[in-house]
């Protein structure tokens, strides 16, 4: 069975199937690094809540009441739009007004009540804290700004991957523009980081560090009118578009990674990322990269897909495993339409799929270098634990988390002597809130791994439990 | 969250690749019948197909060098038939139990979903809509099938009112006798169906007259209800120019009701002319009309940008802007104006015109010559006085309106105030958020209308003033959907309740009480068993 790597994607009841049951002492295995790592950081505790006062502060707040979590959320996202600071301490005010109560201290947002604070400390008060709170997250509004960070990425002994945060894209003016933005980018980066003599590699032999320049691209911000039912010009001009950032990677000794998106683009997206690659210029690249969500039901398909294309192109390419973060904005489509979500309906069955995948992925690591990007424990370990049992090398793969969200854990990782990459986005504060907005819904949500390790307390057997496919995702 | 009582036809998912192959073949086989056998639509009386030498060719509004079909127009001896015919069959009709009368709807809105992307493609070819739209169309449909089927029951028995000993009261309903339904082309199918099952689940002998220029998908919808079981001597089919055989069946005296879409001033006349009676006239006619908006977006100092200018495009250019829903006023507050106007129009600029048979169109043809040459001169007269931003044309040979949008008109001009009914937008700029509410309101329509704000303040302002049969907050302001958002407005709109709504087929029947005396010769049944 193990001989076969592709058998268990193909099994009627992925449930049932577990293979490391094959492997002696596999969960215990899975848990005792599991308990090392979260040993570590939860000693780090104390000092991270200090140095990250603003998102501490509004995850607690945010956290007490549904209600209040709506209007901080709200608020959150309007701010940047929000010009005079009359318009600020009035939003302020409208939403935080019934609430303001329950907060543990006005001081905190710089907010007296109504009336008696001089609208100004107030406004430039939230204003800082929700600057603070988006530059732990958003490493500045340029590649040539955020270079310092990314500088000290590598010299704390991370690898990193640049993302680029913008508006929606509307019109060509703006594809133009952000392709402009990926292509300066690259160029910023090709000129500078391979000087650094942080660039060194930071794990010898590991393939995925052999660059130190690294950028993912959101292929939709590229084209205005992407559409499925406009998926042949869409495929058509992406793969252009592509292609050209493809070139300047070249040039700039840069890995790219193209990410996914919604289901509705994915299919266009993976054929832009296809046909470029496939390409006789572009087909020897090594290790470009694409993503995989483990919450979608067509994911092993893909990865089975993915692997005739590694297979056939000739040269490996990289598979950013992630759990996918679009699962609230599909269901809720899918809800509003009537139609069946192509998401897991549950968070247990697209973790469990997340490890059915890495076992996947870690079995064909030669062609198909396994990227696993979460910041669950539980999910990193069991990939680690069977990389081990597979004979498979800590060098053979790599490990993806987003700046700022969970240094502590990037950090036991690395010292467990994992390659661990840093998802960096740079832009302009006002499109990056939506961007700052997800990333607080994650660590409030109440499923959120963050919450439950760093807040809620959950003991570690129930932070490592083995995921199971809900019955209904079966 | 209150759970749905009432579940909508999804639309069709065509980021799956199937469902694209599906519509697309059925456009193939519907381009093979009209270039082997033609297409053709005649007017039905007692469920025979009349042909008659009044002969209308339709063109396709893509491609006007390729003509789509032959309808053949309904003649005043028609018009007469049907009425007979209908004053035969309804009493019948009427007497038809509920159940079997809301099943006749639910088997048609099935056939409906069995024919699916036929009726897609016939709407796509016919009137030019694009595919999620044309899909949309025939999704509406079946919603009010099935919505009227069940809505039907609260009408269908004996509504106790108030009894004392000796005295029995009820309150019941009847169908109002014959129905006239006068259709627009812009929804040909969802419409012209809505309008003519609420009328005939609620008893009423029913005439559909479609518009001229969707004769074709009227033809097809009167057929299937037929199929799906309606008596061939209940309902009418008669196609026609709306001066000619519209004007007729409005005028009959056999007429109980009239239900119609349109314009405003072909509603005005026909308000008018049912005011007016004829000889031998049997009731006074009622009338239920949709008409015509003028619907503004108000987009807020605070607005999300990115949700603001994609709820525009879809509200202002989706079908070319031949909605009544339509955004055709955009009022955009504060300083921010100009900034976001130029990147409205990069955007406008940016969206696919085409043929309307092909998938990646966003911005069709509008619906015909007519419509064609009226809006060139509207857009030209504009341009003369105000700054006017029009889409580069694409080369094809149908009725293209490339996404205008008319910057800063006059607030008095005709451009600003009147209806325009294609892709064609007003932009202005003011203060406040108040004066946003007053320009918007200051409108003798009121169908729809948008806010784009994220201050609990102004939107809660909204929800107050801005009087509007359909309100939108954060979102486009086309696409209600039957239940969710019951459809009409006030004013100019229209008179009559939401289409869609669960009190509409209260229009098509009459209330009636009875009043029994139950007590002989001293004998009170309550007070002897008490």
């Amino acid at each position: 069975m193990l001989s076969d790597p592709q058998s268990h994607l193909q099994r009627p009841d992925p449930a049932t199937e577990y293979l490391p049951a094959t492997i002696p002492s596999f969960e215990d295995k899975v848990t005792d690094l599991g308990k090392k790592i979260l040993a570590g950081i939860r000693v780090e505790r104390a000092s991270i809540l200090s140095k990250q006062y603003w998102s501490q502060r509004f995850m607690e707040w945010s956290t007490k009441t549904p209600s209040l979590k709506r209007n901080l959320f709200r608020l959150v996202d309007v701010l940047p739009s929000l010009e005079s600071s009359d318009a600020i301490s009035d939003h302020i005010a409208q939403y935080l007004g019934d609430e303001a109560s329950t907060l543990p201290t006005w001081a905190a947002w710089g907010i007296r009540p109504p009336g008696s604070a001089t609208k100004a400390i107030m406004a430039s008060g939230v204003r800082l804290g929700v600057r603070q709170m988006a530059a732990q997250f958003i490493a500045g509004e340029t590649p040539r700004a955020a270079l310092g960070t990314l500088r000290s990425i590598r010299r704390s002994g991370f690898a990193f991957t640049v993302d680029l945060l913008g508006e929606y894209c509307v019109s060509e003016r703006e594809a133009e523009s952000y392709l402009k933005r990926y292509i300066e980018c690259l160029t910023v980066l090709g000129s500078s980081v391979p000087k650094w003599r942080e660039s060194r590699s930071l794990m010898q032999d590991n393939p995925g560090d052999s660059r130190a320049a690294c950028v993912s691209v959101k292929l939709t911000a590229l084209y205005s009118q992407v559409s499925s039912l406009n998926q042949k010009r869409s495929v058509t001009l992406l793969s252009d578009r592509l292609a050209l950032l493809a070139n300047e990677a070249r040039q700039a000794n840069a890995q790219i990674y193209v990410d996914a998106e919604d289901s509705a683009n994915n299919e266009i997206i993976y054929k832009a990322f296809k046909r470029v690659f496939s390409s006789a210029e572009f087909r020897g690249d090594f290790l470009v990269g694409c993503v995989v969500q483990a919450y979608s039901r067509h994911a092993a398909t893909l990865l089975t897909d993915l692997l005739s294309f590694s297979k056939e192109r000739g040269c490996p390419i990289a598979i950013r495993l992630v759990k996918g973060a679009y699962w609230d904005h599909e269901t809720t489509v899918a809800r509003q339409n009537g139609w069946s979500s192509p998401l897991f309906s549950h968070k247990s069955s697209a973790d469990a799929n997340f490890e059915r995948l890495s076992r996947f992925l870690i079995d064909n690591h030669e062609r198909l270098f396994p990227a696993f990007g979460s910041h669950n424990v539980r999910s990193l370990s069991h990939a680690c634990v069977y990389a081990e049992s597979r004979g498979v090398p800590k060098s053979a793969f790599e490990l993806q988390m987003l700046f700022g969200m969970a240094d502590p854990i990037a950090r036991a990782y690395r010292h467990h002597g994992h390659l661990v990459r840093l998802y960096v986005p740079l832009g302009p504060l006002l499109p990056g809130m939506g961007y700052l907005v997800r990333r607080l819904l994650e660590n409030t949500s109440n499923e959120s791994f963050l919450r439950h390790t760093f807040f809620d307390d959950h003991t570690t057997d129930a932070l490592l439990t083995a995921p199971q496919f809900d019955p209904e995702d079966r | 969250m209150n759970t749905p009582f009432f579940v909508n036809e999804p639309f069709t998912d065509f980021s799956v690749s199937s469902n694209r192959k599906l519509l697309r073949d059925a456009l193939e086989r519907l381009e093979s019948t009209r270039s082997t056998a033609g297409l053709v639509a005649y007017p039905i009386i007692n469920g025979q197909r009349r042909t008659t030498p009044n002969i209308f060719e339709r063109e396709d509004p893509s491609t006007k060098d390729i003509q789509l079909g032959t309808i053949h127009f309904a003649s005043r001896d028609d018009v007469d038939e049907a009425f007979s015919s209908i004053e035969e069959g309804r009493l019948g009709w009427q007497d038809t139990p509920i159940s079997e009368r809301a099943s006749i709807l639910n088997r048609a809105a099935s056939i409906m979903q069995d024919r699916r992307h036929d009726l897609n493609a016939l709407i796509i070819r016919e009137v030019g809509k694009p595919w999620k739209e044309a899909d949309a169309d025939v999704a509406e449909a079946i919603d009010f099938c099935r919505y009227y089927a069940e809505r039907a029951f609260h009408f269908a028995s004996p509504i106790a009112t108030s009894d004392i000993p000796g005295e029995e009261n009820v309150l019941v309903y009847h169908p109002r006798g014959t129905a006239v339904v006068i259709a627009p082309w812009n929804f040909p199918f969802a419409i012209a169906c809505g309008m003519t099952v609420a009328a005939l689940v609620t008893g009423n002998g029913t005439i559909l007259k479609p518009a001229e220029q969707s004769s074709l998908v009227g033809f097809a919808l009167a057929e299937l209800l037929l199929a799906a079981g309606v008596p061939p001597n209940a309902f009418a089919f008669l196609p026609g120019q709306g001066e000619d055989i519209g004007r007729a069946l409005v005028e009959d005296k056999r007429v109980d009701l009239i239900c119609f879409t349109g314009s405003r001033a072909v509603g005005q006349q026909i308000i008018s002319s049912a005011a007016t009676p004829y000889p031998e006239q049997r009731a006074i006619k009622r009338v239920i009309a949709e008409l015509g908006g003028k619907n503004a977006i108000i987009v807020d100092e605070d607005a999300d940008e990115d949700d603001a200018i994609r709820g525009i495009l879809a509200s202002a250019f989706g079908f070319a802007g031949q909605k009544c829903s339509a955004c055709s006023r955009l009022i955009v507050v504060g300083k921010q104006y100009s900034r976001f106007i130029e990147r409205l129009i990069e955007a406008a600029a940016d969206l696919i015109v085409g043929p309307s048979a092909q998938p990646e169109t966003v911005v069709g043809p509008v619906v015909d010559d007519d419509a064609y040459q009226r809006l060139n001169r509207t857009i030209e007269h504009a341009r003369q006085e105000c700054r006017v931003v029009v889409a580069a044309r694409n080369g094809s040979e149908g009725y293209f309106i490339p996404p205008t949008i008319i910057v800063d008109p006059p607030l008095t001009s005709s451009w600003w105030s009147e209806e325009l009914f294609g892709p064609v937008i007003c932009t202005t700029s003011v203060a406040t958020f108040d004066d946003a509410l007053r320009l918007a309101t200051d409108s003798p329509y009121a169908l729809t209308g948008g806010v784009f704000s994220r201050n609990p303040r102004n939107l809660e302002a909204a929800k107050r003033h801005f009087a509007v049969g359909n309100l939108y907050l954060n979102r486009a302001i086309t696409g209600a959907l039957v239940a969710r958002q019951p459809f009409g407005g006030s004013r100019m709109s229209g008179i009559g309740s939401k289409a869609g709504g669960p009190d509409y087929l209260l229009q098509f029947v009459e209330p009636r009480t009875i009043t029994e005396n139950t007590s002989r010769r001293g004998f009170v049944p309550e007070i002897a068993s008490s």
